[in-house]
């Protein structure tokens, strides 16, 4: 069968503007994203909300879990490593909160985008949104969480310097960033290739036992660097380090400011790249 | 100023299925190159939109029309800004409002009235206005204290009725529909028609897909007949509607007398 045109169609062709970049079009997806922060910002807080409706202690419930969870872990593995309550908990409890933050964005960034799927079928929005949400939903949960920390650090009371503690701003800063590229290209390749999703839980779950949250890295003596490198230890350490007023391990830093540049770069290509083919793969 | 041009789009659709769907799969497929390559990355590709260019300006009201399967879905969410093309290029402007399913944004166990402010959120209206159309939306839907239920409990046309509410709550410049708005009882479709007429009027554009010929012919004064993913006739509504049926039964020649009157 042919066209067949029924009536004067060639005299409402327009002139086409020239097509932008596919990286300029990733840029302009991001700052979009950004200028609809009151959009992200009000989901994250439903969703916390929602995960805990019907619950007496609402979103305090996750607190409490922690709290239980630090609690039966602390009194345990202290006699287990051969160490004082007073030295483990703090640590147990400061670095568990941190690996929950992070590792909660890792598993969740693999749902970035295929657990809003049918928003994306049906909306156009800024793939970015989905990204903000999901990290700044992890922050409110983390923020639960860090009611813990002081409780615990004035029933164990350390020398806290409190100069130190400026460091947890860009070390925040560095792992929010961090959370968005992984939540942005976790959530691509898993929309891809479903097969992603569980393959990552497992890695992240032997990871944790990898990862010096429950141990000190000084435990393995001469080999603490095996575990410096983990850039989970690093993100984790930057933050610790400060609270507990311990120093921060030599590389730490290094390795999450190179984590989060070379990641963000990398994310980015691929976003720019891939960005048009999301809400074919959801 | 609203309009929608498409030029030359193509729309392809890899079907993911089965191993196609495995990163195991891929990597082990690029690293052997043989057999096992193509036989774990079968991917089909699917045209659903070919070649397609269209102009839609202000105050086009236009019907969709075309067999199951035809690109009808494909082609509005291309509108919509949902699919970006493969080939080819969409140049849109005026805010999009779509209605391509009636859940979106949707909590099945918030109530009405909370929705109301939810599917206004990801349509881009802030809850603090969308709290002051609330009453406006309420009345419009006519589902009373049914708004404080869950909307779990709601029937499939009170869906359509709230979609529809919120959805046109601030008169879109391009009102995007598919075809389940057509499942509204006859009340409701005409208190629709009305409120469409009214904005459309106002400079706006509305693209509506059906398979009800005289919903189409009653909205609407522009036609598109796809078939296959490819215009086949573009043109006045009455045009593209007789060539719809002769699509559907080829052998009548013309369409009987007493359509011939009314088209």
């Amino acid at each position: 069968m042919h066209l067949e045109t029924v009536s004067g169609e060639t005299g409402r062709i327009a002139e086409l503007p020239e097509p932008s970049s596919r990286a300029a079009l990733a840029a302009t997806d991001l700052l979009e994203g950004i200028r609809k922060s009151w959009l992200w910002t009000t989901l994250a807080q439903q969703d916390v909300k929602l995960r805990y409706r019907g619950s007496i202690l609402g979103p305090f419930w996750q607190t409490l879990t922690t709290a239980v969870m630090i609690g039966g872990m602390g009194l345990i593995y202290a006699e287990l490593f051969h160490t004082e309550l007073y030295d483990y908990l703090p640590m147990l409890a400061v670095g568990l909160i941190f690996w929950m933050f992070v590792a909660g964005m890792i598993t969740e960034g693999c749902g970035t985008f295929v657990g809003v799927q049918c928003i994306i079928q049906q909306v156009r929005l800024p793939f970015s949104l989905h990204a903000y949400r999901l990290v700044y939903r992890n922050l409110l949960l983390l923020a639960h969480n860090f009611v813990i920390i002081p409780i615990v650090l004035l029933i164990f009371p350390h020398p806290i310097s409190w100069f130190r503690l400026i460091e947890l701003v860009p070390g925040l800063i560095l792992i929010i960033v961090t959370g968005l590229w992984v939540s942005v290209l976790l959530g691509m390749i898993s929309a891809r290739f479903r097969d992603v999703p569980p393959i990552v839980a497992s890695i992240v779950q032997v990871v944790f036992f990898m990862t010096p949250v429950m141990w000190p890295s000084e435990a393995l003596g001469r080999n603490a660097w095996w575990a410096q490198l983990n850039p989970l230890f690093a993100a984790i350490d930057v933050l610790r380090g400060p609270l507990l007023g311990q120093p921060t391990a030599s590389y730490s830093w290094i390795i999450l400011v190179t984590m989060t540049v070379v990641g963000c770069f990398a994310a980015f290509a691929f976003f720019a790249r891939f960005r048009s083919r999301i809400a074919f793969w959801v | 100023m609203s309009f929608l041009h498409l030029r030359n789009v193509c729309v392809d659709f890899p079907i993911y299925q089965g191993s196609s769907r495995s990163l195991k799969k891929a990597l082990l497929a690029t690293s052997t190159h043989g057999n096992l390559g193509r036989d774990a990355l079968d991917r089909i590709n699917i045209r659903a939109l070919n070649d397609v260019s269209i102009d839609i300006v202000n105050g086009d009201r236009v019907g969709l029309l075309g067999l199951n399967g035809a690109g009808k879905t494909t082609l509005l969410k291309v509108l919509a800004g949902v699919y970006e093309p493969t080939e080819g290029r969409l140049v849109a402007s005026g805010n999009v409002s779509s209605l391509l399913d009636t859940q979106v944004g949707l909590n099945a166990d918030a109530t009405g009235h909370e929705n109301i402010i939810l599917r206004g959120m990801y349509m881009g209206i802030h809850p603090r206005e969308m709290r002051e159309r609330a009453g406006e939306v309420a009345t419009f839907t006519e589902l009373g204290h049914y708004l404080d239920m869950p909307v779990r409990t709601y029937s499939a046309g009170m869906m359509i009725r709230l979609a529809f509410a919120i959805s046109t709550c601030v008169p879109p410049d391009i009102l995007i529909m598919d075809e389940w708005l057509t499942a509204g009882d006859a009340q409701f479709l005409e208190k629709a028609q009305r409120r469409i007429e009214n904005f459309v009027r106002g400079s706006s554009i509305l693209t509506l897909a059906s398979h009800s010929t005289e919903l189409v012919e009653r909205w609407c004064n522009r036609g598109i007949l796809l078939h296959h993913g490819r215009v086949l006739s573009i043109g006045s509504i009455k045009e593209v509607i007789s060539a719809y049926r002769r699509l559907i039964d080829p052998d009548a020649q013309q369409a009987p007398p007493q359509m011939a009157a009314v088209g």
